[in-house]
């Protein structure tokens, strides 16, 4: 009952302080709040958002959602029509392609004289077109010259970093080659073949970009193989739930071959994941601490000005408590009202605006992701936050001796 | 009703300063006394210890039996509240609540309800005349409005004394006397018990007994 009362009096003394108090002083605090929590929230968002855009490149460009590869000590899969018409029997599965991978060094004579040949060593997919464009997004990828037919046999595919042209980030590598030239493939094998560049790709995930796809009929007579492939990849509906697809895909006697899912092939993006999650922490930790300070010069600067009103507070009998507490209400006040505004503006202005504008990272465009678990998160620490730099300054005042609060120092 | 004995109080620092070096006296239950003296005297000294305002360096203080000094600080600040009433020089308000909020705070402080705390106030209020400022704040006052503002929050717990320091400092003769014909009648009607401090020699009048200080001593008592 006391204690209730004790609260209903910091309420008292809080909601006079708050209303009767300096309405620009009052505004510009909560504005100062709501930038903290912005603050907070954007960069955490901006860094799940690269997160984000890589595991989806990568599941979009790449390795779809699972991926199949040969048996141990094995270069190929075999009886691929057969595995893949098992695996797209599925409910789910969206689709799988099978691949022949490998290197190649390709040759550019952009003078077509002999003298200024580039040759580079890249990456190359063999791909079944109508197969791939069920699983990965590269035929929605090329944005000069076409993608390939099933009965393309002299043509290629070549990412924006191979090409070296339309913005490429890699030109000292790439050949310099445009749709219609001619490149020289010289494969592992022996084989040398010339294809014409069909299309040029730009996925905005550089590890996409800088392969080249030919047709599968035209690497089979290559590689002089048939029904085999280096890897399968395959492309489900529900992303998350790879484990339970690949359960099924061993039931249909799949077992030999090594079948992950895309995360296993993320190494680099895993660690760079971890460092951004530290990044994540640490700024957040140093948010938290810079609103924290705000709020407490804000309550300290308060508190000095009402120095001698604590002490007549004190004199008349108020218990130190609930002074306190009614200056802890205030500052909740002001981070409540804060926070408040700092979601409404990163609801309705911030995640919009960056969902048609994301930024251009590149593994691909970033817009924000802002969880609701972030976002509250970051709301209940920056309140807790605001709570520690309230009470602060009013328990060290009100410690004080009242003549010295009232007089100053005697 | 209050007995002092001995008291003295040293404040520290580089040049420590003996303000009070050992005063005794009695004051009795509805005695209206002052403690006069000059600038540096130790009067304001002497009602912030009676106060329980400050702590003394050593003697002791005894009001209803109780000794003072031997009080915890909670227990000081639920004595303050509840049997002391303190009438600052400077009116002391806060300046966000208005004349009837100054007032019914120490009677919430209580946890009395709120219907009887504001029926309270306003009695109080109309007691010191400012019964047309209820919803008035402190800078819509005149400084003896304000006082006697003041004075309606330090006597609206019904102390069982009541310490004014120096009240009429900051005001013009009229509302001068105003205030001191207020705490006479208190006095005079209620039986309350007021320790004032004073520098002014006229307002002997309104007191039954005079305490005289001189550097931090006794000087002598008059009636």
């Amino acid at each position: 009952m006391f204690n209730f009362n004790s609260l209903r009096i910091s309420f008292f003394l809080a909601k006079k302080s708050i209303s009767k108090g300096n309405k620009s002083t009052i505004a510009l605090t909560i504005l100062i709040m709501a930038l903290a929590y912005i603050n907070l929230v954007f960069i955490s968002s901006i860094l799940m958002g690269i997160l984000r855009t890589m595991d989806t490149q990568a599941v979009n460009n790449q390795f779809a959602n699972i991926v199949i590869e040969p048996e141990e000590d094995e270069t190929y899969i075999k009886q691929v029509r057969s595995i893949q018409a098992k695996i797209n029997s599925i409910p789910g599965v969206i689709g799988s392609s099978a691949h022949y991978t490998g290197g190649a060094v390709f040759s550019f004579d952009k003078d077509k004289d002999g003298k200024n040949v580039k040759s580079q060593s890249f990456q190359f997919k063999s791909i079944s077109p109508d197969e791939e464009s069920k699983v990965t997004d590269i035929s929605k990828s090329v944005t000069i010259g076409n993608y390939l037919e099933e009965s393309d046999r002299d043509k290629i595919l070549i990412g924006k970093e191979i090409s070296g042209k339309y913005g490429s980030n890699m030109e000292s590598v790439s050949l310099g080659a445009d749709v219609g030239d001619k490149i020289t493939l010289t494969f592992k094998n022996g084989v040398q073949r010339e294809y014409e560049v069909k299309g040029i790709f730009m996925s905005k995930y550089i590890d996409t970009d800088i392969i080249a796809f030919i047709t599968k009929k035209e690497m089979e007579s290559v590689l002089n193989q048939s029904d085999r492939a280096s890897e399968i990849i395959v492309k489900i509906k529900d992303t998350g739930n790879e484990t339970h697809y690949i359960n099924e895909i061993r039931k249909l006697g799949i077992t030999k071959e090594k079948i992950k899912p895309w995360q296993d092939y993320m190494g680099m993006s895993k660690s760079l994941s971890e460092s951004l999650s530290t990044i994540r922490f640490m700024i957040s930790m140093i948010g938290l601490v810079v609103a924290g300070i705000t709020i407490f010069i804000v309550i300290f600067i308060s508190v000095i000005n009402k120095k001698k009103q604590i002490g007549i507070l004190k004199a008349i009998g108020m218990e130190e408590k609930i002074i306190i507490k009614s200056y802890v209400i205030q500052a909740l006040f002001y981070s409540v009202c804060g926070v408040g505004m700092g979601l409404l503006i990163t609801y309705f202005t911030i995640i919009p605006y960056f969902e048609k504008n994301p930024l251009d990272f590149p593994m691909g465009p970033v817009s924000l992701v802002a969880t609701s678990q972030d976002l509250a998160v970051n709301m209940f620490s920056l309140i807790i936050a605001a709570i520690i730099a309230g009470f602060i300054p009013a328990w060290q005042v009100t410690k004080e001796d009242i003549v010295k609060a009232i007089w100053g120092a005697q | 009703m209050i007995l002092v004995k001995d008291l003295a109080k040293t404040y520290g620092g580089d040049v420590p300063t003996q303000a009070l070096k050992g005063v005794s006296f009695n004051v009795a239950e509805g005695e209206f006394i002052a403690i006069m003296g000059r600038s540096g005297s130790g009067k304001s000294t002497l009602l912030h210890q009676l106060g329980l305002l400050d702590v003394p360096t050593s003697g002791e203080i005894v009001i209803n039996e109780n000794n003072v000094l031997s009080l915890s600080e909670k227990e000081k600040t639920f004595f303050r509240l509840n049997e002391l009433g303190y009438v600052f020089q400077e009116y002391a308000l806060l300046p966000e609540l208005t004349a009837l909020e100054t007032v019914y705070l120490p009677l919430m402080m209580r946890g009395i309800e709120k219907k009887a705390y504001i029926k309270r106030a306003s009695e109080v209020l109309e007691k010191v005349g400012l019964q047309d400022r209820l919803n008035h704040l402190p800078h819509e006052l005149s400084g003896g409005e304000q006082q006697r503002v003041a004075i309606a929050r330090a006597i609206v717990n019904n102390p069982k004394i009541l310490f004014a320091d120096e009240p009429c400092a900051n005001l013009d003769s009229e509302s001068s006397e105003t205030i001191l014909n207020l705490l006479k009648d208190l006095n005079g009607d209620l039986g309350q018990t007021i320790v004032m401090v004073t520098h002014e020699p006229e307002d002997r009048k309104y007191v039954d007994r005079v305490i005289w200080l001189k550097d931090g001593l006794i000087e002598k008592e008059d009636k």
